[in-house]
Protein backbone atom coordinates (compact mmCIF):
# COMPACT_ATOMS: atom_id res chain seq x y z
CA UNK A 1 0.00 0.00 0.00
CA UNK A 2 1.20 3.45 -1.18
CA UNK A 3 2.21 5.22 2.09
CA UNK A 4 1.33 8.88 2.17
CA UNK A 5 4.77 10.74 2.96
CA UNK A 6 4.96 13.32 6.23
CA UNK A 7 1.62 12.14 8.10
CA UNK A 8 1.59 12.99 11.27
CA UNK A 9 0.20 9.72 12.87
CA UNK A 10 -0.11 11.61 16.84
CA UNK A 11 -3.32 11.29 18.15
CA UNK A 12 -4.88 12.67 21.45
CA UNK A 13 -6.91 10.30 23.62
CA UNK A 14 -9.28 10.80 26.82
CA UNK A 15 -11.14 8.32 28.64
CA UNK A 16 -15.17 9.70 30.43
CA UNK A 17 -16.56 7.14 32.84
CA UNK A 18 -19.72 7.56 34.51
CA UNK A 19 -19.88 5.65 37.43
CA UNK A 20 -23.28 4.24 39.02
CA UNK A 21 -23.60 4.35 42.70
CA UNK A 22 -25.66 2.57 46.08
CA UNK A 23 -25.48 2.06 49.40
CA UNK A 24 -26.59 -1.09 51.33
CA UNK A 25 -27.01 -1.62 55.35
CA UNK A 26 -28.00 1.56 56.36
CA UNK A 27 -30.84 2.16 58.74
CA UNK A 28 -33.46 4.11 56.50
CA UNK A 29 -33.25 4.52 52.49
CA UNK A 30 -30.18 6.41 50.99
CA UNK A 31 -31.16 7.17 46.77
CA UNK A 32 -28.23 7.44 44.39
CA UNK A 33 -28.56 11.14 44.71
CA UNK A 34 -27.46 11.13 48.23
CA UNK A 35 -24.21 8.93 47.49
CA UNK A 36 -23.44 11.08 45.23
CA UNK A 37 -23.72 14.13 47.32
CA UNK A 38 -21.71 12.89 50.20
CA UNK A 39 -19.04 11.80 47.87
CA UNK A 40 -18.37 14.84 46.76
CA UNK A 41 -19.67 17.00 49.86
CA UNK A 42 -15.89 18.00 50.49
CA UNK A 43 -15.09 19.20 46.94
CA UNK A 44 -18.18 21.44 47.17
CA UNK A 45 -16.85 22.57 50.47
CA UNK A 46 -13.64 23.94 48.88
CA UNK A 47 -14.96 24.48 45.22
CA UNK A 48 -18.17 25.49 45.85
CA UNK A 49 -18.70 23.63 42.94
CA UNK A 50 -19.55 20.09 41.57
CA UNK A 51 -17.63 20.36 38.52
CA UNK A 52 -13.89 20.69 39.27
CA UNK A 53 -10.47 19.94 36.98
CA UNK A 54 -7.67 18.60 38.78
CA UNK A 55 -4.11 19.14 39.41
CA UNK A 56 -3.78 15.92 37.15
CA UNK A 57 -5.43 17.61 34.29
CA UNK A 58 -8.54 15.81 34.95
CA UNK A 59 -12.32 16.72 35.32
CA UNK A 60 -14.04 15.70 37.80
CA UNK A 61 -17.99 15.77 37.89
CA UNK A 62 -21.41 15.10 39.01
CA UNK A 63 -23.36 14.26 35.81
CA UNK A 64 -27.34 13.64 35.00
CA UNK A 65 -28.61 11.19 37.19
CA UNK A 66 -26.15 11.76 39.63
CA UNK A 67 -23.40 9.79 38.09
CA UNK A 68 -19.84 10.79 39.54
CA UNK A 69 -18.39 11.32 36.36
CA UNK A 70 -14.22 11.25 35.47
CA UNK A 71 -12.85 12.54 32.18
CA UNK A 72 -8.88 11.51 32.18
CA UNK A 73 -6.59 14.35 31.08
CA UNK A 74 -5.80 14.69 27.04
CA UNK A 75 -3.32 11.73 26.59
CA UNK A 76 -0.72 11.28 23.80
CA UNK A 77 -0.83 7.32 24.42
CA UNK A 78 -3.29 4.55 24.64
CA UNK A 79 -0.95 3.73 27.94
CA UNK A 80 -1.08 7.09 29.39
CA UNK A 81 -5.00 7.20 29.13
CA UNK A 82 -4.95 3.96 30.83
CA UNK A 83 -2.89 5.91 33.62
CA UNK A 84 -5.14 8.35 34.27
CA UNK A 85 -8.51 6.14 34.00
CA UNK A 86 -7.23 4.08 36.93
CA UNK A 87 -6.44 7.48 38.92
CA UNK A 88 -9.59 8.35 38.17
CA UNK A 89 -10.96 4.50 39.91
CA UNK A 90 -8.90 5.48 43.23
CA UNK A 91 -10.08 8.68 43.78
CA UNK A 92 -13.29 7.53 43.00
CA UNK A 93 -12.76 4.92 45.95
CA UNK A 94 -11.37 7.80 48.09
CA UNK A 95 -14.61 9.89 47.50
CA UNK A 96 -16.53 6.58 48.63
CA UNK A 97 -14.31 6.12 51.77
CA UNK A 98 -15.29 9.92 52.51
CA UNK A 99 -19.28 9.54 51.95
CA UNK A 100 -19.23 5.70 53.56
CA UNK A 101 -18.04 8.19 57.58
CA UNK A 102 -20.20 11.11 56.71
CA UNK A 103 -23.14 8.92 55.81
CA UNK A 104 -22.72 6.48 58.85
CA UNK A 105 -23.24 9.38 61.20
CA UNK A 106 -27.06 9.17 59.80
CA UNK A 107 -27.38 5.90 59.28
CA UNK A 108 -25.34 3.58 61.14
CA UNK A 109 -22.30 1.48 60.95
CA UNK A 110 -23.07 -1.24 58.60
CA UNK A 111 -23.77 1.72 56.28
CA UNK A 112 -21.64 0.49 52.83
CA UNK A 113 -21.26 2.77 50.21
CA UNK A 114 -20.69 0.80 46.28
CA UNK A 115 -19.22 2.62 43.32
CA UNK A 116 -20.00 0.59 40.37
CA UNK A 117 -17.49 0.95 37.36
CA UNK A 118 -20.09 -0.75 35.17
CA UNK A 119 -22.80 0.39 32.98
CA UNK A 120 -26.37 -0.50 33.89
CA UNK A 121 -28.19 -0.82 37.57
CA UNK A 122 -30.83 -2.42 38.24
CA UNK A 123 -34.16 -1.60 36.60
CA UNK A 124 -32.09 -1.31 33.31
CA UNK A 125 -30.82 2.43 33.15
CA UNK A 126 -27.71 2.81 31.16
CA UNK A 127 -24.73 4.95 31.30
CA UNK A 128 -21.62 5.01 29.51
CA UNK A 129 -17.73 4.33 29.40
CA UNK A 130 -17.16 7.29 26.28
CA UNK A 131 -13.70 7.45 24.52
CA UNK A 132 -12.45 10.25 22.92
CA UNK A 133 -9.92 9.91 19.63
CA UNK A 134 -8.62 13.64 18.44
CA UNK A 135 -9.47 12.85 14.35
CA UNK A 136 -8.04 14.56 11.21
CA UNK A 137 -10.98 16.56 9.90
CA UNK A 138 -10.55 15.54 6.40
CA UNK A 139 -11.75 12.07 7.42
CA UNK A 140 -15.96 12.30 6.79
CA UNK A 141 -18.83 10.68 8.58
CA UNK A 142 -19.99 8.20 5.99
CA UNK A 143 -16.61 6.77 6.55
CA UNK A 144 -16.58 6.26 10.41
CA UNK A 145 -20.05 4.80 9.52
CA UNK A 146 -19.00 2.42 6.79
CA UNK A 147 -15.27 1.68 8.09
CA UNK A 148 -15.31 1.85 11.73
CA UNK A 149 -18.61 1.31 13.30
CA UNK A 150 -18.18 -2.86 12.13
CA UNK A 151 -15.26 -2.40 13.84
CA UNK A 152 -16.87 -0.90 16.92
CA UNK A 153 -19.89 -3.59 16.95
CA UNK A 154 -17.63 -6.16 16.90
CA UNK A 155 -14.08 -5.74 18.99
CA UNK A 156 -16.91 -6.52 21.87
CA UNK A 157 -15.91 -10.15 21.54
CA UNK A 158 -12.83 -8.90 23.64
CA UNK A 159 -13.67 -5.42 25.01
CA UNK A 160 -17.44 -6.75 26.57
CA UNK A 161 -17.21 -6.61 30.44
CA UNK A 162 -19.75 -8.97 30.60
CA UNK A 163 -23.08 -8.89 31.79
CA UNK A 164 -25.85 -11.10 33.54
CA UNK A 165 -28.80 -10.05 31.42
CA UNK A 166 -32.99 -11.12 30.97
CA UNK A 167 -31.67 -13.81 28.33
CA UNK A 168 -28.61 -15.20 30.34
CA UNK A 169 -25.21 -14.27 29.75
CA UNK A 170 -24.10 -11.86 27.15
CA UNK A 171 -20.83 -10.47 26.64
CA UNK A 172 -21.56 -6.53 26.45
CA UNK A 173 -22.50 -4.26 29.15
CA UNK A 174 -24.01 -1.58 26.60
CA UNK A 175 -25.41 -3.65 23.39
CA UNK A 176 -29.00 -3.85 24.55
CA UNK A 177 -29.09 0.06 25.08
CA UNK A 178 -28.10 1.70 22.06
CA UNK A 179 -30.22 3.09 19.06
CA UNK A 180 -28.54 4.46 15.69
CA UNK A 181 -24.86 4.22 14.39
CA UNK A 182 -23.90 7.81 14.12
CA UNK A 183 -25.14 11.00 15.92
CA UNK A 184 -25.04 14.35 17.35
CA UNK A 185 -27.28 13.74 20.36
CA UNK A 186 -26.75 11.04 23.40
CA UNK A 187 -29.22 11.85 25.94
CA UNK A 188 -32.33 11.35 23.78
CA UNK A 189 -31.63 8.79 21.36
CA UNK A 190 -28.27 6.77 22.38
CA UNK A 191 -25.82 6.87 19.38
CA UNK A 192 -22.70 4.29 18.91
CA UNK A 193 -20.90 7.20 17.44
CA UNK A 194 -21.26 10.71 19.17
CA UNK A 195 -20.20 13.54 16.23
CA UNK A 196 -21.73 16.85 18.15
CA UNK A 197 -18.54 18.38 16.88
CA UNK A 198 -16.67 20.31 20.02
CA UNK A 199 -13.24 19.25 19.06
CA UNK A 200 -11.27 21.10 22.20
CA UNK A 201 -8.60 21.89 19.47
CA UNK A 202 -8.20 23.78 16.17
CA UNK A 203 -11.60 23.00 14.43
CA UNK A 204 -9.94 23.03 10.56
CA UNK A 205 -8.14 20.52 11.47
CA UNK A 206 -9.78 18.25 13.93
CA UNK A 207 -12.70 16.35 14.97
CA UNK A 208 -13.69 14.67 18.31
CA UNK A 209 -14.90 11.37 17.74
CA UNK A 210 -16.64 10.61 20.47
CA UNK A 211 -17.46 6.86 21.28
CA UNK A 212 -20.60 5.67 23.34
CA UNK A 213 -21.28 1.97 22.51
CA UNK A 214 -18.43 0.81 24.41
CA UNK A 215 -18.67 -1.17 27.91
CA UNK A 216 -16.29 0.43 31.06
CA UNK A 217 -13.94 -2.25 31.97
CA UNK A 218 -11.58 -3.26 35.40
CA UNK A 219 -9.11 -5.27 33.44
CA UNK A 220 -6.18 -2.88 32.31
CA UNK A 221 -4.89 -4.69 29.62
CA UNK A 222 -8.37 -4.56 27.61
CA UNK A 223 -8.82 -0.53 28.44
CA UNK A 224 -5.23 0.18 26.83
CA UNK A 225 -6.09 -2.43 24.10
CA UNK A 226 -9.61 -0.78 23.11
CA UNK A 227 -7.45 2.58 22.72
CA UNK A 228 -4.76 0.73 21.08
CA UNK A 229 -6.39 -0.93 18.05
CA UNK A 230 -9.06 1.48 17.62
CA UNK A 231 -6.52 3.90 17.25
CA UNK A 232 -4.91 1.78 14.40
CA UNK A 233 -8.15 1.26 12.58
CA UNK A 234 -8.55 5.61 12.71
CA UNK A 235 -5.03 5.57 11.59
CA UNK A 236 -5.50 3.59 8.79
CA UNK A 237 -8.51 5.36 7.76
CA UNK A 238 -6.98 8.64 8.06
CA UNK A 239 -4.02 7.54 5.49
CA UNK A 240 -6.47 6.35 3.24
CA UNK A 241 -8.23 9.08 2.90
CA UNK A 242 -5.45 11.77 2.88
CA UNK A 243 -3.96 9.19 -0.01
CA UNK A 244 -7.58 9.75 -1.97
CA UNK A 245 -9.10 6.20 -1.46
CA UNK A 246 -12.27 5.68 0.57
CA UNK A 247 -12.64 1.55 1.82
CA UNK A 248 -9.24 0.74 3.57
CA UNK A 249 -11.39 -2.90 4.77
CA UNK A 250 -13.09 -3.40 2.06
CA UNK A 251 -17.16 -3.01 2.26
CA UNK A 252 -17.79 -4.42 5.59
CA UNK A 253 -21.01 -1.33 6.49
CA UNK A 254 -23.57 -3.36 8.45
CA UNK A 255 -27.31 -3.24 7.63
CA UNK A 256 -28.39 -2.62 10.77
CA UNK A 257 -25.29 -1.78 13.68
CA UNK A 258 -27.92 -2.05 16.77
CA UNK A 259 -29.19 -5.29 15.79
CA UNK A 260 -25.42 -6.87 15.19
CA UNK A 261 -24.22 -5.51 18.21
CA UNK A 262 -27.34 -7.06 20.35
CA UNK A 263 -26.16 -10.61 18.15
CA UNK A 264 -22.47 -10.29 18.83
CA UNK A 265 -23.44 -9.76 22.52
CA UNK A 266 -24.92 -13.16 22.49
CA UNK A 267 -22.45 -15.76 20.89
CA UNK A 268 -19.16 -16.17 22.50
CA UNK A 269 -18.00 -17.79 19.12
CA UNK A 270 -17.73 -14.98 17.23
CA UNK A 271 -19.76 -16.66 14.55
CA UNK A 272 -23.34 -15.75 14.28
CA UNK A 273 -23.65 -14.04 10.69
CA UNK A 274 -24.46 -10.18 10.41
CA UNK A 275 -26.23 -8.96 7.47
CA UNK A 276 -24.03 -6.06 5.16
CA UNK A 277 -25.65 -2.90 3.71
CA UNK A 278 -24.38 -4.37 0.54
CA UNK A 279 -26.12 -7.49 0.44
CA UNK A 280 -24.60 -11.27 2.05
CA UNK A 281 -23.40 -11.76 5.50
CA UNK A 282 -20.19 -11.98 7.61
CA UNK A 283 -19.22 -12.97 11.42
CA UNK A 284 -17.80 -11.22 13.84
CA UNK A 285 -14.86 -13.28 13.67
CA UNK A 286 -14.18 -12.31 10.04
CA UNK A 287 -14.75 -9.06 10.48
CA UNK A 288 -12.24 -8.80 13.63
CA UNK A 289 -9.33 -11.10 11.36
CA UNK A 290 -10.20 -8.64 8.15
CA UNK A 291 -9.28 -5.62 10.86
CA UNK A 292 -6.25 -7.10 12.14
CA UNK A 293 -5.01 -7.90 9.06
CA UNK A 294 -5.07 -4.16 7.35
CA UNK A 295 -3.80 -3.39 10.92
CA UNK A 296 -0.80 -5.51 11.21
CA UNK A 297 0.14 -4.61 7.05
CA UNK A 298 0.00 -1.26 8.53
CA UNK A 299 2.22 -1.35 11.83
CA UNK A 300 4.24 -3.12 9.07
CA UNK A 301 4.70 -0.18 7.05
CA UNK A 302 5.10 2.08 9.03
CA UNK A 303 6.29 1.41 12.29
CA UNK A 304 6.95 3.70 15.09
CA UNK A 305 5.13 6.09 13.52
CA UNK A 306 1.80 4.70 14.68
CA UNK A 307 2.05 6.72 18.12
CA UNK A 308 1.20 3.49 20.08
CA UNK A 309 4.89 3.47 21.22
CA UNK A 310 7.23 1.05 20.86
CA UNK A 311 7.48 -1.73 22.07
CA UNK A 312 3.80 -1.96 22.82
CA UNK A 313 2.19 -1.79 19.32
CA UNK A 314 3.41 -5.90 18.69
CA UNK A 315 1.96 -6.37 21.99
CA UNK A 316 -1.22 -5.00 20.72
CA UNK A 317 -1.46 -7.39 17.53
CA UNK A 318 -0.28 -10.27 19.58
CA UNK A 319 -2.90 -9.80 22.20
CA UNK A 320 -5.47 -8.97 19.40
CA UNK A 321 -4.51 -12.21 17.77
CA UNK A 322 -4.76 -14.57 20.77
CA UNK A 323 -8.13 -13.11 21.54
CA UNK A 324 -9.96 -14.08 18.40
CA UNK A 325 -7.65 -17.44 17.96
CA UNK A 326 -9.00 -18.48 21.35
CA UNK A 327 -12.42 -17.78 20.19
CA UNK A 328 -12.16 -18.90 17.01
CA UNK A 329 -11.34 -22.64 18.70
CA UNK A 330 -14.24 -22.01 21.29
CA UNK A 331 -11.49 -21.52 23.87
CA UNK A 332 -13.21 -18.33 25.48
CA UNK A 333 -11.02 -19.66 29.62
CA UNK A 334 -8.16 -18.98 27.79
CA UNK A 335 -8.88 -14.91 28.17
CA UNK A 336 -10.39 -15.25 31.03
CA UNK A 337 -7.27 -13.40 32.86
CA UNK A 338 -7.49 -10.67 31.19
CA UNK A 339 -10.85 -10.26 28.85
CA UNK A 340 -13.47 -9.10 31.71
CA UNK A 341 -16.45 -11.22 30.06
CA UNK A 342 -14.58 -14.44 30.58
CA UNK A 343 -13.12 -13.60 33.60
CA UNK A 344 -16.30 -13.29 34.98
CA UNK A 345 -18.00 -15.83 33.54
CA UNK A 346 -15.03 -18.02 35.11
CA UNK A 347 -16.60 -17.06 38.50
CA UNK A 348 -19.95 -17.52 37.35
CA UNK A 349 -19.54 -21.15 36.70
CA UNK A 350 -17.51 -21.45 39.58
CA UNK A 351 -20.27 -20.39 42.16
CA UNK A 352 -22.79 -22.22 39.91
CA UNK A 353 -20.77 -25.38 40.52
CA UNK A 354 -20.95 -24.62 44.26
CA UNK A 355 -24.79 -24.51 43.88
CA UNK A 356 -24.87 -20.79 44.27
CA UNK A 357 -28.88 -19.23 43.60
CA UNK A 358 -29.73 -16.71 40.62
CA UNK A 359 -29.90 -13.76 43.36
CA UNK A 360 -26.07 -14.68 44.52
CA UNK A 361 -25.01 -14.76 40.82
CA UNK A 362 -26.43 -11.23 40.02
CA UNK A 363 -24.65 -10.08 42.91
CA UNK A 364 -21.45 -11.71 41.49
CA UNK A 365 -21.63 -9.84 38.19
CA UNK A 366 -22.26 -6.23 39.88
CA UNK A 367 -19.21 -7.10 42.67
CA UNK A 368 -17.20 -7.31 39.90
CA UNK A 369 -17.52 -3.74 39.14
CA UNK A 370 -17.76 -2.35 42.77
CA UNK A 371 -14.20 -0.57 42.85
CA UNK A 372 -15.28 0.79 46.53
CA UNK A 373 -16.39 -2.18 48.23
CA UNK A 374 -16.19 -5.39 45.83
CA UNK A 375 -14.16 -8.43 46.48
CA UNK A 376 -13.80 -10.15 43.40
CA UNK A 377 -11.66 -8.20 40.75
CA UNK A 378 -9.15 -7.60 43.85
CA UNK A 379 -9.48 -11.25 44.82
CA UNK A 380 -8.07 -12.39 41.04
CA UNK A 381 -5.55 -9.94 40.85
CA UNK A 382 -4.59 -11.41 44.57
CA UNK A 383 -4.65 -14.89 43.35
CA UNK A 384 -2.64 -14.64 39.81
CA UNK A 385 -5.87 -14.84 37.89
CA UNK A 386 -5.90 -11.38 36.30
CA UNK A 387 -3.57 -9.62 34.84
CA UNK A 388 -2.65 -6.12 35.22
CA UNK A 389 -0.04 -3.83 33.11
CA UNK A 390 0.32 -0.83 35.69
CA UNK A 391 1.79 -0.56 38.98
CA UNK A 392 0.61 0.79 41.97
CA UNK A 393 2.91 3.17 42.53
CA UNK A 394 2.46 4.74 38.98
CA UNK A 395 -1.25 4.77 39.22
CA UNK A 396 -0.10 6.72 43.32
CA UNK A 397 1.36 9.40 41.07
CA UNK A 398 -0.84 10.18 38.39
CA UNK A 399 -3.33 10.80 41.28
CA UNK A 400 -1.46 14.26 41.08
CA UNK A 401 0.87 14.43 38.21
CA UNK A 402 -0.68 15.43 34.80
CA UNK A 403 0.48 13.68 31.44
CA UNK A 404 3.69 15.42 30.69
CA UNK A 405 3.05 15.59 26.67
CA UNK A 406 -0.22 17.16 26.45
CA UNK A 407 -1.59 20.66 27.57
CA UNK A 408 -2.90 18.53 30.58
CA UNK A 409 0.72 19.34 31.91
CA UNK A 410 0.21 22.90 31.43
CA UNK A 411 -3.42 22.86 33.11
CA UNK A 412 -2.31 20.41 35.76
CA UNK A 413 0.29 22.74 36.53
CA UNK A 414 -1.82 25.42 37.25
CA UNK A 415 -4.37 23.98 39.10
CA UNK A 416 -1.25 22.76 41.54
CA UNK A 417 -0.50 25.93 41.92
CA UNK A 418 -3.33 28.01 42.16
CA UNK A 419 -4.97 25.85 44.41
CA UNK A 420 -2.43 26.85 47.15
CA UNK A 421 -2.92 30.23 46.87
CA UNK A 422 -6.33 32.90 47.84
CA UNK A 423 -6.49 33.90 44.57
CA UNK A 424 -9.52 33.88 41.74
CA UNK A 425 -8.90 31.11 39.40
CA UNK A 426 -10.79 28.55 36.49
CA UNK A 427 -9.96 26.68 33.92
CA UNK A 428 -11.52 24.45 31.38
CA UNK A 429 -9.89 22.05 28.44
CA UNK A 430 -8.64 24.94 26.10
CA UNK A 431 -8.22 27.96 28.56
CA UNK A 432 -6.75 29.06 31.97
CA UNK A 433 -7.65 31.94 33.82
CA UNK A 434 -6.29 33.91 36.85
CA UNK A 435 -7.54 36.82 38.40
CA UNK A 436 -4.73 38.86 40.22
CA UNK A 437 -2.94 42.29 39.93
CA UNK A 438 -3.80 41.94 36.55
CA UNK A 439 -6.48 39.27 34.71
CA UNK A 440 -4.27 36.38 32.68
CA UNK A 441 -5.96 34.60 30.21
CA UNK A 442 -4.19 31.53 28.44
CA UNK A 443 -5.71 29.61 25.80
CA UNK A 444 -4.03 26.14 25.03
CA UNK A 445 -5.74 25.33 21.87
CA UNK A 446 -3.36 22.90 20.32
CA UNK A 447 -3.56 19.58 22.42
CA UNK A 448 -0.42 18.43 22.02
CA UNK A 449 1.82 22.13 23.17
CA UNK A 450 3.30 21.29 26.37
CA UNK A 451 5.57 23.65 26.82
CA UNK A 452 5.33 26.89 28.46
CA UNK A 453 5.09 30.06 26.24
CA UNK A 454 5.25 34.18 27.81
CA UNK A 455 1.85 34.03 28.81
CA UNK A 456 1.89 30.98 30.52
CA UNK A 457 5.16 31.99 32.21
CA UNK A 458 3.50 34.94 33.31
CA UNK A 459 0.68 33.92 34.93
CA UNK A 460 2.55 31.47 37.04
CA UNK A 461 4.86 34.01 37.86
CA UNK A 462 2.39 35.57 39.63
CA UNK A 463 1.05 32.46 41.15
CA UNK A 464 4.69 32.00 42.46
CA UNK A 465 4.70 35.39 43.97
CA UNK A 466 1.44 35.42 45.93
CA UNK A 467 2.15 31.98 47.04
CA UNK A 468 4.91 33.66 48.85
CA UNK A 469 3.07 36.35 50.30
CA UNK A 470 0.30 33.50 51.30
CA UNK A 471 2.44 30.94 52.44
CA UNK A 472 5.90 32.42 53.11
CA UNK A 473 7.87 28.75 53.98
CA UNK B 1 -34.36 -15.94 37.38
CA UNK B 2 -33.42 -19.40 37.37
CA UNK B 3 -33.91 -19.89 33.73
CA UNK B 4 -31.34 -17.49 33.14
CA UNK B 5 -28.86 -19.13 35.43
CA UNK B 6 -29.51 -22.62 34.20
CA UNK B 7 -28.71 -21.05 30.56
CA UNK B 8 -25.67 -20.05 31.91
CA UNK B 9 -24.80 -23.24 32.51
CA UNK B 10 -26.12 -25.45 30.11
CA UNK B 11 -23.31 -23.11 27.64
CA UNK B 12 -20.61 -23.35 30.25
CA UNK B 13 -20.76 -26.85 30.49
CA UNK B 14 -20.05 -26.79 26.92
CA UNK B 15 -17.52 -24.96 26.44
CA UNK B 16 -15.56 -26.98 29.54
CA UNK B 17 -16.21 -30.37 27.37
CA UNK B 18 -14.51 -28.67 24.78
CA UNK B 19 -11.79 -28.25 26.99
CA UNK B 20 -10.74 -31.19 27.59
CA UNK B 21 -10.81 -32.48 24.37
CA UNK B 22 -8.17 -30.27 22.99
CA UNK B 23 -5.77 -30.93 25.60
CA UNK B 24 -5.58 -33.77 27.26
CA UNK B 25 -1.79 -33.32 27.56
CA UNK B 26 -0.52 -33.95 31.35
CA UNK B 27 1.28 -30.35 31.28
CA UNK B 28 -2.09 -28.92 30.71
CA UNK B 29 -3.80 -31.16 33.03
CA UNK B 30 -1.52 -29.82 35.97
CA UNK B 31 -2.46 -26.35 34.68
CA UNK B 32 -5.71 -26.70 35.04
CA UNK B 33 -5.53 -28.01 38.52
CA UNK B 34 -3.63 -24.91 39.78
CA UNK B 35 -6.31 -22.71 37.86
CA UNK B 36 -8.93 -24.73 39.67
CA UNK B 37 -7.35 -24.34 43.14
CA UNK B 38 -6.68 -20.73 42.18
CA UNK B 39 -10.50 -20.24 41.19
CA UNK B 40 -11.59 -21.52 44.89
CA UNK B 41 -9.15 -19.56 46.75
CA UNK B 42 -10.93 -16.85 45.05
CA UNK B 43 -14.37 -17.86 45.41
CA UNK B 44 -13.57 -18.69 49.08
CA UNK B 45 -12.37 -15.04 49.63
CA UNK B 46 -15.34 -13.21 47.87
CA UNK B 47 -17.70 -15.95 49.47
CA UNK B 48 -19.05 -14.16 52.61
CA UNK B 49 -19.46 -10.07 50.66
CA UNK B 50 -21.49 -11.91 48.31
CA UNK B 51 -24.31 -13.23 50.80
CA UNK B 52 -23.92 -10.27 52.43
CA UNK B 53 -27.35 -7.84 51.84
CA UNK B 54 -27.72 -9.70 48.37
CA UNK B 55 -30.87 -8.61 47.58
CA UNK B 56 -30.32 -5.11 49.17
CA UNK B 57 -27.14 -4.89 46.44
CA UNK B 58 -29.18 -6.48 43.43
CA UNK B 59 -32.18 -4.62 43.85
CA UNK B 60 -31.39 -1.07 45.34
CA UNK B 61 -29.20 -0.17 42.71
CA UNK B 62 -30.94 2.13 40.45
CA UNK B 63 -29.99 5.24 38.88
CA UNK B 64 -31.66 7.94 36.68
CA UNK B 65 -29.28 7.13 33.79
CA UNK B 66 -27.14 9.98 32.07
CA UNK B 67 -25.08 10.80 29.53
Amino acid sequence: MDRAPGIDHRRIFGIETEYGVSLTGGDGDCSAGQVAMAMFRSLVERNRSTNIYLSNGARLYLDVGSHPEYATAEALTPMDALIQDLAGERIMANLARQAGSILADRLGPGARVHVFKNNVDARGHSFGCHENYLLRRQVPLEMVRGQLVPFLVTRQLFTGAGRLGEDGFQLSQRADFLDEAVSSATTRARPMVNTRDEPHADPDRYRRLHVILGDSNRSQTVTWLKLATTHLVLGLIEEEVLAGRSIPFGDCALADPGAAMRSVSRDRNGRVPLDLEGGGTVSALDLQNRYWEACRAYIDDSGDQTGVGIPMVGKVLVLWRAALDALDAGRWEDLADWVDWAAKLRLLKGEEARGADPLKARRLDLDYHDIASGRSYGALVRHGMMRTLVDDHRIGEALRTPPQTTRARLRGNFVARAETTPLQWSCDWTRLVLQGNHRHEVRLMDPFAHESDEAYLAMMGELAQDRAVFDPV
Amino acid sequence: MPQEFSRLSSSARSGQEQTEEDTGTAGASARARTQDTSLDSVLDDIESTLEDNAEEYVKGFVQKGGE
